[in-house]
């Protein structure tokens, strides 16, 4: 990307300073996720059932741009959500939302997308030399664990804070969303696959460099 | 959607005490109604609050229909958890968790009602100060703010304009044809972005190692 990525060490992302190039991938990132909330829902399938597009946003923000510039980027975004800005799903805002049950989504969304980021980095340097199939296959993979661990798991705590739900009502409450979300990870995958195609600097040279490197 | 009608977001403006009040003591209110929310057990309370915080709204000459407008998009799930509450532990119980959120959220609006949006997201560029010494860099949070805010409008058009052309090749039931494209279009249009900045010496971080 830009010469000052040879000073970049995978092993220390502390001293890491972002280019010009990931700031506006971060601020743009941050972008494409409140505008994904706004958005009406996208029909699937031959029923068109609708789907938010933004939790579908957030995670293939982590499988594009690697945990780092993921976090700071779906960070941001809710961020500026809880300091007032309306990029809340259904136009909601400010720092009232983490007092709704679906404060647990919120908070989750930063943390699913660092994971799946990480989680993609170790994907992509494993299977290098492999088909393009078992990379697809191992993606999802990331992104369902990371949504499992991250998404549900806050959520269903965030509905038992603010609900006051018990754990089984909670955990049945968010169980509608599963289907959901696989179809969403499904299509996440699939369309980072072909934006790392598109894009090969923008997250699969980076991870081939470190691994000259390592 | 334009980037003007998401900065105007649900501010108004006026004079009021509410309005001329620091933005420190409105964020303490609503920090205060977070950690109230906690501790009222009894329905009577978290009713006596509510009423206080919508006196508060009220005074800042916001009007009533603003007030519902902050609360709407939320009523169709409290109604849910309150009756769900009511069968499961009572009325009085479901009362006061449901009053709970509701103090919260008002207090919520007050300070997003009375105060610009500018004003509120300098509040957060300036979160980033306290940070300097382990690296954060204000200018370059601000920056990315800023960026941001300018791109919400643009990608929001992406998505209208992608719709349109999948309508028009008859795929408007494909979702890949419906994303993709944005996606695409999104990173293209923040390495544009980036190019810019990096070619007016923006935005790159100093060498100074220190």
């Amino acid at each position: 990307m830009t010469q000052t990525d040879n000073s970049v060490t995978a092993r220390s992302p502390r001293r890491t300073r972002w280019s010009a190039t990931d700031l506006g991938l971060i601020a743009v990132f941050a972008a494409l996720v409140a505008a994904s909330a706004l958005v009406a829902a996208i029909p699937v399938g031959g029923l068109g059932v609708p789907i938010t597009v933004q939790t579908l946003a957030v995670m293939l923000t982590g499988l594009a741009l690697g945990p780092g510039r993921a976090f700071a980027a779906v960070g941001l975004y809710v961020l500026l959500g809880i300091a007032g800005l309306p990029i809340f799903s259904g136009g909601r805002s400010g720092p009232g939302i983490l007092a709704t049950p679906s404060a647990g989504y919120i908070i989750a969304f930063p943390l699913a997308a660092a994971a799946a980021g990480w989680l993609a980095v170790v994907v992509l340097r494993r299977t290098a030399a492999r088909s393009g199939k078992i990379r697809g296959v191992l993606l999802f993979a990331a992104a369902m664990v990371s949504s499992i661990i991250f998404v549900h798991t806050l959520g269903v705590l965030g509905m038992m804070v603010n609900a006051k739900l018990s754990l089984s009502a909670a955990f049945l409450a968010d169980l509608p969303f599963y289907p959901g979300d696989i179809i969403k990870n499904v299509l996440a995958v699939s369309i980072a696959l072909s934006l790392h195609k598109a894009f090969p600097d923008l997250l699969l040279r980076r991870v081939r460099k470190a691994d000259v490197r390592l | 959607m334009s980037g003007h009608s998401l900065l105007l977001a649900s501010y108004v403006p006026g004079t009021s005490v509410v309005h001329r009040s620091p933005l420190w003591l409105k964020f303490l209110l609503v920090l205060g109604c977070g950690m109230a929310s906690f501790l009222i057990a009894d329905w009577a309370v978290a009713a006596g609050v509510l009423a206080l915080m919508c006196g508060v709204f009220l005074l800042s000459g916001a009007g009533a229909s603003r007030l519902v407008r902050a609360v709407r998009p939320l009523l169709p799930v409290l109604l849910a958890i309150g009756l769900f509450q009511w069968w499961q532990l009572g009325a009085p119980t479901a009362a006061r968790i449901v009053l709970n959120v509701l103090v919260c959220v008002v207090a919520a609006s007050i300070l997003t009602a009375t105060t610009p949006v500018q004003a509120l997201l300098d509040g957060v560029a300036s979160l980033a100060g306290p940070f300097r010494r382990f690296g954060a860099d204000p200018e370059r949070f601000a920056l990315t703010i800023a960026i941001m805010l300018r791109s919400i409008p643009f990608i929001a058009g992406a998505y209208a304009g992608v719709r349109d052309s999948a309508r028009a090749r008859g795929l408007e039931r494909n979702p890949r044809a419906l994303v993709l494209p944005v996606f695409i279009t999104t990173v293209a249009f923040a390495r544009q972005t980036g190019e810019a900045l990096a070619a007016r010496g923006l935005g790159e971080a100093d060498d100074l190692d220190d």
